[in-house]
């Protein structure tokens, strides 16, 4: 076995309507490109991106989903798994904001109570086609208590912030235990750091 | 060369009979169909039943199915549910249909649930083998009713969203007013062709439009798309032109015959089926144990489970992991296979055994990248091996 080059592994999820730009994020992301020609994501996809954060090295697993509801059954099977979610809208398309509802309560339903969660509302270099407000992004992210960036994979606008963003809050709720036991797969994080107090206040 | 020459003769003989031999033809396509003199577009119809045998039948039922598919046209999409006004007489409009009527049999509630499915459809054919330029290709054999309403019975005219034009006014106290139009665009490469021209994305999106709409159960599943893709581009550009100007109709009805053999896999009600997509991925991952264990222990210890990458694989019957000329190979094959589509798996294992050094050799992320994007590779020793297992299988059972 060769030896770990890195102090912590996360595991990230992009989920949200089909045609959003879910790909397109994590390819800027991952290669800092931006591309098109991407076919639509069948089943579900993965990349690999190792970012350095407060002299710790952590890789970050992150794995791409099919938007649409066929692909719903394999796709929550992943939520268990992941330490963070990205919700993922498209400013220019009004339902694809109005689902974001529904993605959340998908991620109720199915992953960890404390998953770090962040809503982004791609495209937003495409001020003459928005459709959604910025404020109205903002707002429904405050509700649920949800980190919010407006993205743009094609101009390269937040795409790394909100990953690190992420990436940190995860660290933040990681820190103080032992990094080597969030290495291996199948972590739960210490329940008691509930984001549930949050909630109720 | 001389057994390729000879295997080009067989085919000829083979097509030129009046009742064409389905089971020698399937024997020769497997082993692939030779591009030049022989037509893949032909050999496609007749393996996917759409065509029969017996060629005296051809010309009426093509006639009979093409006409079906241009009243299917005429239906659903150039004049949906226009009523025949009456001769002059005034007609009740108490019941008449509006936009907000809460019936779920008006034609307006229809009229917008098509609408979802269509605008679904309509992000993926956009999408269609980016890495070529055909799809975006105007066609030689646009539908005129359409083409030629003043784009108002375009189906993507239906879900293309119209912006009111904004600007920026900025005012300082009494002074300049200026005005900013933000006019950005973008150059799109799926954009829709002028009046009386159509792109060939455009033509696919009509026909998953239709089968959609005549197969509400199913619906429209991201995917069908790739399928539909791949025999379209095979029709379409058939040399022959009486054949090609019916690539339409024609990739309708072959694409509907395909998917009554494959639908269950698109079904998420029938994932836990015996013909839905979870049991294939477990024949292919009992295949894989039988063929090459020790890949089969390295993938569960890893615990990277089959949907990670064979979910993709089965149910486009791989038509994402290969460029199209491979792909065209691979298909002849699994159309020819007597029990459609077991060969699919043994394509399918071979695939990984194929990888199985590095596979043997990678951690976790590495290998589920490495089967996600799979290397380039002579697609006729995949075939060869392929078969070898389907033999080997044979001979044991």
């Amino acid at each position: 076995m060769a030896k770990k080059t890195y102090d912590l592994l996360f595991k990230l999820l992009l989920i949200g309507d089909s045609g959003v730009g879910k790909t397109c994020v994590l390819f800027r992301f991952s290669d800092d490109a931006f591309t098109t020609t991407f076919i639509s994501t069948i089943g579900i996809d993965f990349k690999i991106k190792t970012v350095e954060l407060r002299g710790k090295k952590i890789k970050l697993q992150i794995w791409d989903t099919a938007g649409q509801e066929r692909f719903h059954t394999i796709t929550t099977s992943y939520y268990r798994g992941a330490m963070g979610i990205l919700l993922v809208y498209d400013i220019t398309q009004e339902k694809s904001f109005e689902n974001i509802v529904k993605w959340l309560r998908n991620i109720d339903e199915h992953a960890n109570e404390d998953v770090e969660k962040m809503i982004l509302g791609n495209k937003c270099d495409m001020e003459d086609k928005r459709a959604v407000s910025r404020e109205r992004g903002e707002g429904i992210a405050r509700e649920h208590g949800i980190r919010f960036h407006e993205t743009s994979a094609k101009a390269n606008i937040n795409i790394e912030k909100a990953f690190l963003e992420l990436a940190e809050a995860i660290l933040d709720k990681t820190s103080g235990r032992d990094p080597l036991e969030s290495v291996d797969r199948g972590v739960t994080i210490d329940r008691r750091n509930d984001r549930g107090q949050n909630r109720c206040c | 060369m001389a057994s390729y020459k000879a295997r080009l003769r067989e085919f000829e003989a083979l097509i030129a009979k009046d009742e064409i031999d389905l089971q020698k033809l399937k024997y020769i396509c497997f082993n692939g169909i030779p591009d030049e003199a022989v037509n893949r577009a032909l050999c496609w119809r007749l393996m996917l039943n759409y065509l029969p045998p017996v060629k005296k039948s051809w010309s009426e039922l093509l006639t009979r199915k093409r006409e079906l598919y241009k009243q299917f046209i005429r239906e659903m999409i150039v004049s949906p549910g226009e009523v025949v006004e009456g001769d002059g007489e005034r007609v009740d409009v108490t019941f008449a249909d509006h936009p907000l009527n809460f019936n779920p049999e008006s034609n307006w509630g229809t009229f917008f649930k098509d609408n979802e499915v269509l605008l679904q459809i309509d992000k993926d054919v956009r999408r269609l083998c980016p890495d070529i330029s055909f799809f975006q290709q105007p066609t030689q054999y646009p539908c005129e009713e359409i083409v030629n309403s003043g784009g108002s019975k375009r189906l993507h005219r239906r879900v293309h969203h119209t912006f009111l034009k904004s600007a920026n006014v900025e005012r300082k106290g009494l002074g300049i007013t200026r005005i900013a139009l933000s006019v950005r665009k973008a150059p799109e490469d799926y954009a829709p062709l002028p009046e009386g021209a159509e792109a060939h994305w455009e033509v696919v999106e009509r026909i998953l439009f239709l089968y959609a709409k005549l197969n509400p159960g199913q619906g429209y599943v991201q995917g069908m798309n790739e399928i539909i893709g791949v025999i379209y581009h095979v029709f379409a550009s058939d040399p022959d032109p009486e054949w090609r100007a019916f690539a339409e109709p024609d990739t309708f009805f072959a694409f509907t015959n395909l998917m009554g053999e494959i639908r269950d896999f698109f079904i998420k009600s029938l994932d836990e089926a015996d013909t839905g997509i979870n049991k294939l991925m477990n024949t292919l991952s009992n295949e894989l144990r039988a063929a090459d264990y020790d890949v089969y222990l390295c993938l569960q210890q890893q615990e990277l489970r089959p949907q990670y990458y064979s979910f993709r694989w089965l149910t486009l019957l791989l038509s994402q992991e290969f460029p199209l000329p491979d792909l065209l190979r691979i298909w002849d094959s699994l159309f020819a296979d007597s029990r459609r589509f077991s060969f699919l798996i043994y394509v399918c294992t071979a695939m990984i055994m194929h990888l199985r050094d590095r596979i043997l050799e990678n951690d976790f992320p590495s290998n589920v990248k490495l089967l996600q994007n799979f290397p380039p590779i002579d697609v006729r020793i995949l075939i060869t091996k392929a078969s070898e297992l389907a033999m080997r299988k044979k001979m044991y059972s």
